[in-house]
This record gives C-alpha cells, sequence and structure tokens, in this order.
C-alpha cells in the first residue's frame, strides 16, 4: 500500500512538485505561530526537495518515466536545484525570525513556499500559458516576500514597487509573446516548435523573442536590471529571490530558448536575444558589481553578470553550449546561497561590517571567501567549471569574442569578489560584530556546507558534467 | 620509498608543516622544529626525485580530474626535478633562517610568516612538478594567494596597499592573459599536457604563435618583465625573511620555471613560428634587465635593491627561453640555478643584518663586513654571482646566455645582457666591498651576542652553493638535454 502510494506519487511528481509546496504554504500561512508555520514550511520544502531529486535522477541518469516531455532537460536539471536550494533556504529562514515581525512571519514562509512552486512549475509546464502562469505566480510571490518586511524598512516598500512594475512590463511582454506564438504556431505547447510545421515563423520568432525579454526583466539581466540593487539590496527577501526567483527565471528563458532551437526557423533569432542579453549582462553586472559598496548590492549584480554567461552559453545553441549553461547555473545558485547566506549569517549588508571577520564568523567567512573565488573563476571551483566549459563550447564554434566575455568577467571577478576576501581576512575589525544570537543561526549552517561543498565540487565534477550533458541532450531531442 | 610517495611529501610535507606551526606556535622552539623539519622532509624527497629523475625514471600523481581529460596532476621530468631539489634544499636553509630572524626579532606573528613561507614552498613544488598546463596554472594562483599575505605582514596601511599591488597584478596578469592563452592552447592542441618538444609543434601559424607567446610571457608576470612587473615594487615592502620567499625560493623562480615550461613543452620548435614577437619581446627583455639594475643602482634601502636586482637576474631566463634555442633554454635553467643561490644569499644576508643591527640601508653597512666577515663572506660571493664573475653559478649562466644569443644572431641581446652585467655589478659591487673594506662600526648590534649562527649559516650555506655549478655542468646538460632533445 505504502510502496504503492510512494510509485504513485513518483509518477506524479511535476504536479506534486506544484501543489505540494502550494498546500503547504496554505497550511504556513494559517498558522499563527510563526515558529511552527516555519517548521510546516520547512518539511515542505523538503520533501518537494526530495521529490525533485527523485525526479532529475530517474530523468537523468536512468530511462525511467518521468512524466515531463522529452525536450525537457532544462526542467530536469534545474527542478532539483532549485527545490534543494528551496529546502536549504526554507530551514534558513528558522534564523532570520527577528527580521519579521511575528505576524508577519507565517505569510512569509508561506510566499517562500509561493516562490518554489511558482518556478518549479514553469520548469515543467507542458505549454506557454501555463507557464505564464506559473511565472506571474512567482513573481508576485517574489513581490509579497520583498515587500513583507515593509513595516519594519520602508526601503523594502520601494524594492517590492519597483519589482512590481518590472514585473508588469515583463508579463506583459510575456503575455504578447504567448499570443504571438499561438497565432504563429498555432498552439502553445511548448513541444510544438519540434514537433509542427511553424506557418508563420516571424511572428513566431517575434513572440518567442517577446517571451525572452519578459524572462530577461524577471531574470533581472541587464538592461532590464533597474530593480535587481534596490529588491535585492535592501530587503530581507534578497535570499530568496537572489538565489532562487533569479536561477528560476533565467533557467526558464533557458528552457524556452532550448526548445526554440528545435524549429530551425527560429534558431537564429532566439541566439541573437540571448546574445545580445548576455553580453550586455555581464558587462553592465561586472561594472555595477565592482562599484557596490554593499554585499547584497554585489552579490546581486555578480548574478546579473553571471545570467550573462548562462545567457551566451544557451546562446551558442548548442548541446555543448545548453550543457555549459546548465554547470553555470548550478555555479550560481552556490555561489548565490553562499554570498546572500553568509550575509544573512553575518547580520551585515555594507562592505566594511566584514572587516575582520573571517575569525569570529568561520562558516559564513569561508562561505564567502569560496564563493568569491567560484566568481573570480578561480581553478578547481564549479565557476571555473562553468566558464571553462562556456569557452570550449564557444571556441569549439569560432564565438572567440564570448570567450573574451568570460575572461573579462572573471577579470571583474577578481576585482569585485577579491574585496570580499581581503576585507574578511586581511583587515582589521571596524565595528562589534552583529551575527545572528543564539542557537538558532545554526540553521545556517546547513545551507552555508552545502554551498561551500556544491562550489568545491569543481575538484571532482564528474556527475555534474554528466547530469548537465544529459540535461542538453535531452534538451536538444537527442535523448531517447 | 617510492618515487610517488615522495611526491606526495614534497608537495604535502610543507602544507603539513604549515598547518603544525600555526596550530603549535609555542614554545618557540617546537615551532622552529616544526618549520625546519617539513622543509628537510620536503628536501629529502625533492632529492630522491631527482635521483629518480636522473636514473631515466619518471612517476605521475594524479589528486583529481576537475576536467574531461584534463586532470590536476604532477609528475617527474629533469627540469621539474632539478629546481625542486634545488629550491627545497635553499628552503632548508631559509626555515632555519627564518627560526633566526624571529628570534631576534621577538617577531610575535613569526608563526604567520613561516607557515606562507612553507605553502609558498608547497606551491613552488607544485609548478615545478606540473603534469600539465591546468595544474600549472593552479598552483601558480596557489603561490600568489600564498605569498601575499607576507607582504601585508606589519599590519600597516602601505603593507596592506602593496599586498594589494601585489594581488592585482599577479592575478589580473594570470586571469586576463595567461588563462585566455590556457584557452587557445587548448583550442589549437586538444590537449594541456606538458609534452616533450611542444604542444604546439606543428600547429600553430606565425600569427598564432606569436599572439599565444605574446601572451605567455606577459601572463607570466611573475617573472618580471615589464609593464606587469608592479608587484616586484610592491613585494619588496615586504619583511626580509617573506622576500627570500617571494625574489629567491618561490614567486621569481617560478617565473622563471613557467617560461622555461612553456618554451620547451608548450611552444617547443612552435617558438620558431613566433620569431617576429620573440625579437620584439628580446629586445623589451633587454632594455628591462638594464632598467631593472639601474632602479636597484638607485635604492638605497636593501630590500629594494635586491629586489630590482633579483628582477633583472630574473629577466635574463626569460631572454634564455625567447632565444629559441637549446643553448638559450640550458642557459635559462642555469639561470634559475643561480637566481635563486645569488638571491637566496642576498635576501638572508639583507636579513640577518636587519635581525642583528636594525640596519636596513645600503649607506650603513659599510664596514659591516668586519663584524659579520660570514655573512658579508656570503653577501660578496652571491653579489660575484649576480654579476656574472667566475667561478660562480651566475657566470655559466650569462655565459650560455651571451653564447645562445650569439648563436641565433641576436646580437643586441647579447649586448644588452652584457650591460646588465655591468649594471648589476654597479649596484652590488661597490656594497659588498664597502661593507668589507670600510671602517668597523662601533657597537653595531642590538644584543651583546651579534649574529647568531640560525642567522649566519644559511647565509654562507647558500653563497657555498653558487659554486656548485663548477662542478656539475657537463652532467646537468646531460641531465636536463630531453628539455630540448624533443624537438631536435
Amino acid at each position: 500500500m505504502i510502496a504503492e502510494g510512494l510509485e504513485l506519487a513518483r509518477i506524479n511528481s511535476p504536479l506534486l512538485l506544484v501543489t505540494g509546496p502550494l498546500v503547504g504554504a496554505a497550511l504556513a500561512a494559517a498558522i499563527p505561530n510563526a515558529r511552527a508555520s516555519w517548521a510546516i514550511a520547512a518539511i515542505a520544502a523538503i520533501l518537494a526537495a526530495v521529490l525533485a531529486f527523485d525526479l532529475g535522477w530517474r530523468g537523468l541518469f536512468t530511462a525511467g518515466s518521468t512524466g515531463v516531455s522529452r525536450h525537457d532537460g532544462a526542467g530536469l536539471f534545474v527542478v532539483p536545484l532549485l527545490a534543494g536550494g528551496g529546502a536549504l533556504v526554507t530551514l534558513a529562514l528558522g534564523a532570520l525570525s527577528k527580521d519579521v515581525s511575528e505576524r508577519a512571519a507565517p505569510f512569509a514562509h508561506a510566499l517562500v513556499l509561493v516562490v518554489i512552486a511558482g518556478w518549479c512549475g514553469a520548469l515543467l509546464a507542458r505549454d506557454l500559458f501555463s507557464m505564464f502562469l506559473a511565472v506571474e505566480t512567482a513573481w508576485l510571490a517574489g513581490v509579497g516576500l520583498a515587500a513583507v518586511n515593509a513595516e519594519r524598512d520602508r526601503a523594502a516598500l520601494s524594492g517590492a514597487l519597483r519589482m512590481l512594475i518590472a514585473g508588469g512590463v515583463g508579463a506583459a511582454l510575456l503575455l504578447l509573446g504567448v499570443g504571438f506564438v499561438a497565432n504563429g504556431v498555432g498552439e502553445v505547447r511548448l513541444l510544438a516548435f519540434a514537433e509542427t510545421r511553424i506557418a508563420a515563423p516571424e511572428l513566431t520568432s517575434i513572440g518567442v523573442g517577446l517571451i525572452l525579454l519578459g524572462l530577461a526583466i524577471k531574470a533581472g539581466a541587464a538592461p532590464f536590471h533597474f530593480w535587481v540593487g534596490s529588491a535585492f539590496g535592501r530587503t530581507g527577501a534578497a535570499l530568496v529571490l537572489g538565489a532562487l526567483a533569479a536561477l528560476g527565471a533565467v533557467a526558464v528563458m533557458v528552457r524556452v530558448a532550448g526548445f526554440a532551437f528545435a524549429a530551425p526557423d527560429l534558431g537564429a533569432g532566439v541566439a541573437a536575444v540571448l546574445t545580445v542579453v548576455g553580453a550586455a549582462s555581464v558587462v553592465i553586472g561586472s561594472l555595477h558589481a565592482s562599484g557596490a559598496r554593499n554585499l547584497k548590492r554585489l552579490a546581486a549584480y555578480a548574478g546579473v553578470a553571471q545570467i550573462g554567461c548562462i545567457l551566451l552559453s544557451a546562446a551558442l545553441g548548442s548541446p555543448a553550449g545548453l550543457a555549459a549553461a546548465l554547470v553555470q547555473m548550478f555555479a550560481m545558485l552556490a555561489a548565490a546561497l553562499a554570498l546572500f547566506g553568509g550575509g544573512a549569517a553575518i547580520g551585515g549588508v555594507a562592505l566594511p561590517s566584514l572587516d575582520g571577520l573571517g575569525r569570529r564568523a568561520p562558516l559564513a567567512s569561508v562561505a564567502i571567501s569560496v564563493a568569491a573565488l567560484s566568481l573570480m573563476g578561480a581553478p578547481l571551483t564549479v565557476g571555473f567549471l562553468g566558464r571553462w566549459r562556456m569557452i570550449e563550447a564557444g571556441v569549439g564554434v569560432g564565438w572567440w569574442w564570448a570567450a573574451c566575455a568570460v575572461v573579462a568577467a572573471s577579470l571583474a571577478g577578481v576585482f569585485y569578489a577579491g574585496r570580499l576576501i581581503d576585507r574578511l581576512y586581511f583587515r582589521k575589525s571596524s565595528a562589534p560584530y552583529v551575527g545572528e544570537g543564539g542557537g538558532w543561526r545554526w540553521l545556517f549552517a546547513p545551507m552555508l556546507v552545502v554551498a561551500i561543498l556544491a562550489i568545491l565540487l569543481g575538484l571532482e565534477p564528474a556527475w555534474l558534467l554528466t547530469a548537465a550533458d544529459a540535461a542538453a541532450a535531452r534538451m536538444m531531442g537527442l535523448a531517447p | 620509498m617510492s618515487a610517488e610517495l615522495s611526491l606526495l611529501i614534497a608537495l604535502g610535507a610543507p602544507v603539513i608543516g604549515a598547518i603544525l606551526v600555526l596550530l603549535l606556535p609555542k614554545p618557540p622552539g617546537l615551532r622552529d622544529v616544526l618549520h625546519i623539519g617539513a622543509a628537510l622532509a620536503q628536501a629529502i624527497a625533492a632529492a630522491h626525485l631527482a635521483s629518480v629523475a636522473a636514473a631515466g625514471n619518471t612517476t605521475r600523481v594524479i589528486l583529481a580530474r576537475p576536467l574531461p581529460g584534463v586532470d590536476l596532476a604532477f609528475s617527474l621530468e629533469p627540469l621539474g626535478a632539478l629546481m625542486a631539489a634545488l629550491l627545497a634544499g635553499l628552503g632548508v636553509l631559509h626555515a632555519v633562517h627564518n627560526a633566526g630572524v624571529a628570534r631576534a626579532t621577538q617577531d610575535k606573528g613569526a608563526q604567520r610568516l613561516m607557515a606562507y613561507a612553507s605553502l609558498a614552498s608547497a606551491a613552488m613544488m607544485g609548478v615545478a612538478y606540473s603534469s600539465n598546463l591546468f595544474t600549472f596554472y593552479v598552483v601558480y594562483q596557489a603561490l600568489t594567494l600564498a605569498t601575499f599575505p607576507m607582504i601585508a605582514h606589519g599590519g600597516d596601511e602601505e603593507g596592506q596597499r602593496a599586498a594589494r599591488t601585489y594581488l592585482a597584478t599577479l592575478l589580473g596578469a594570470s586571469v586576463g592573459l595567461l588563462l585566455p592563452a590556457l584557452v587557445w592552447t587548448y583550442a589549437v592542441a586538444g590537449a594541456l599536457d606538458f609534452r616533450a618538444g611542444g604542444l604546439l609543434a606543428g600547429r600553430v601559424d606565425p600569427l598564432t604563435a606569436s599572439a599565444l607567446l605574446v601572451l605567455y610571457v606577459f601572463g607570466l608576470a611573475k617573472a618580471g618583465l615589464p609593464p606587469v612587473h608592479g608587484w616586484v615594487s610592491a613585494a619588496s615592502k615586504a619583511p626580509h625573511s617573506a622576500q627570500v620567499s617571494i625574489f629567491a625560493l618561490s614567486v621569481l623562480p617560478a617565473g622563471g620555471v613557467g617560461m622555461i615550461k612553456v618554451a620547451a613543452y608548450v611552444f617547443g620548435s612552435a617558438l620558431h613560428e613566433a620569431a617576429l614577437a620573440a625579437r620584439v619581446l628580446l629586445l623589451l627583455v633587454g632594455v628591462s634587465m638594464c632598467v631593472a639594475a639601474l632602479i636597484a643602482l638607485s635604492k638605497q634601502d636593501l630590500r629594494e635593491r635586491f629586489a630590482y636586482s633579483a628582477m633583472a637576474q630574473s629577466l635574463a631566463v626569460v631572454m634564455g627561453t625567447l632565444l629559441a634555442h637549446p643553448t638559450g633554454l640550458f642557459a635559462s635553467a642555469l639561470q634559475v640555478v643561480a637566481l635563486a643561490c645569488g638571491a637566496a644569499t642576498l635576501t638572508m644576508a639583507a636579513g640577518a643584518v636587519y635581525a642583528a643591527t636594525g640596519r636596513t640601508e645600503a649607506r650603513d653597512t659599510a664596514g659591516l663586513g668586519r663584524v659579520m666577515p660570514w655573512t658579508f663572506a656570503g653577501l660578496a660571493i652571491a653579489c660575484a654571482s649576480m654579476v656574472g664573475m667566475p667561478p660562480f653559478a651566475g657566470a655559466w649562466a650569462k655565459l650560455w646566455l651571451i653564447a645562445a644569443a650569439a648563436d641565433t644572431g641576436f646580437i643586441s641581446a647579447a649586448v644588452l645582457a652584457g650591460a646588465a652585467a655591468i649594471l648589476t655589478f654597479a649596484h652590488l659591487g661597490p656594497l659588498a666591498a664597502n661593507a668589507l673594506a670600510g671602517r668597523a662600526p662601533t657597537d653595531p648590534f642590538k644584543r651583546a651576542d651579534g649574529a647568531s649562527i640560525m642567522l649566519v649559516a644559511p647565509v654562507i650555506l647558500s653563497g657555498a652553493a653558487t659554486l656548485w655549478l663548477l662542478l656539475i655542468a657537463d652532467p646537468l646538460a646531460r641531465f636536463l638535454s630531453p628539455l630540448w632533445m624533443g624537438g631536435s
């Protein structure tokens, strides 16, 4: 009986990955006690992570049925990352309870689950309209999270407002794009790009372009990143938005691009959009990160630069390029968890507050330092691995300029991420340490340890590369 | 002891030593024993590996496989074995010197300097034994990270600023130039393994070869070629014992060994394709040698003078590799040996003088040779070697270098190398002569017992090491012949 139930759950895991967190969110919101609400949210997030890893494992490493389409490599690769990261973030929220009022805490926990459910849904949706709904659900939950602390910090409201404006524009572009594709292809199934003869390729190309631009806004890619600094840099929700929402949005972008590459008429247009947005993100993100005076903003803009590298890799439109994009998504999540998580654990935001913390907050300092090394593209980190795979894929088809962009991103990383290590270990403390007190702060530990280990996976990355290659092959329709 | 185990000991002993020294900084006796013991273990392992290489055997250790088809691997070949054995041997003397300086200056943070020196030594062993360009890049970066805290050791604002300049210059050059060169090489050759005869041989056109050579030469900023030499000035602010690590035992030699490995194992005969770039670079290297020697002449601070002097010597290594000739490669290898012995002696002598007398300026050393005869005898030998006076190591290196330049028709390079030697004499000769011939100062020592044996012995032993090339130049040429035989 139990075995049958578990098997049923495995078969329907894509559906459960959306409904499970949503039910958990409803329960978490309904419980007025902050700690009880957090416990419910954590359980729901952990269950979702288990389901997601099972789904990813079966889809990428075994030939078992997963209930997702044969092109869905991006979903199978990223959903476990998203759900796993979501579980770690939800656990860590237990240590951040002081940041939110008792009244608002249950809503915050519920919103985190909705963010996870929304982006997982968008990554597993079979048609563009479902994807649009899932993206908007996740986005609005993110806006709610950004605003949840508004009664204590008015800047949070400003960040939420900017997100709302950006999201509105993004939603309009998305919806318009879905409409164009529906007219151009005759249906909104994602597989239709591969299976149907496109009646109006120009209209469809414009539609896909609009969808990608709408998603680029939601990912915070340049030049649509105007909301990133204020939303990530001042609000308490940076951990969720910076680590999960950014990954979800860029993964959905790559997923849509992957489906569109299956249609020969759309490939060039998709590559052009990804290239332009990617290159702009690398340059602008790196410049902003270099000028950042606040750890969250630095992490947010470093994320923009990483999104640029991901999009440039995906723009190659080859299995190698898509695999490189997926490896970089892994690196991006690990770095974001370490940077935003380390920053939250330390409690300070301004860069000078990091001075001399290497000894007093060792785990958070190691996490931030390892993430900084990954952002620099230091060898043996997963950041280096992702960029190496991208250069390998780019040079293979003569995209030398993409290799140059990656080297430029790494050089900028040396400058802005190097500052973090310098402050943590080579400066004297200028202010008392105000880190989260009490035993609850240990809830940061799983997230930071996992992030450190994930970054150091660059030492022996065989299974990560195998998974990324399998996912990329699936995206290109090469998998069985 | 198996060769694999020796390789692991040579790489790992200093790391373990560094950890132990940091964990057990007191009592000072235990700290010093741990520091010297780790260096000794490394030296014994490196000497064993040199004997294995001399017997024509090899070994390989793979630590990880971070990229498909690219290992983090270390292997034994003649050049790496020679350099590792030499530098590890000098490292023992440096460890004794560190202990002597720590005791004489009562430095409370001496264990940190010792630990970083050990880590730098481990990274240098990694550079010497690196089996491919990727491994070389990893340990090359690790060397930068291990040495930069030594510059900021004093904790003052000037030291921290210098440390940041050092880090920015070396990391910037390696990420911005060396990494693209590495990627390009991988794209052209499909592999990154160091290969006798050259990885790029027969695979590159003149334009690609020239562009790659420029990227490598400037990317290997540790060799000190302008305009990526800003770190030299920054590192001259480092404490005395750190300078030994940086200028004699790890950073400058890493640049030199890197250049030789790139020339012999990456380019090989493809270096002839890059003749145009090599010609321009040779001119730049020759002029830079002379300018560095002139700058050294203008410096009164011993640390700064020796830093620029060592930079000029390091550039001679680069010159030898750019000549694209077996004699040039041999001269470069000898020059690394001469640089390591000479610079170690000079910087340890400066450290001993500072520890015993508190003096740091060249003008204040007049007559000190009369009260510190062994230290200044070592310094004089090292000066003679750096200038290129026979029978010391530097003489053979410069002789081969000028011969190689003449053989290949680069007379201007030979002339510039000769001019640099004269300028080196100008900034080192009078220093040694004044110290030995001047009037002895009254009451020069900070402590009544003067310089301890731990300060004096490493200087004179390291100075004496400059003589050994006199005895083994021919066997050394045979030992190193695989370096250029693969391509001929």
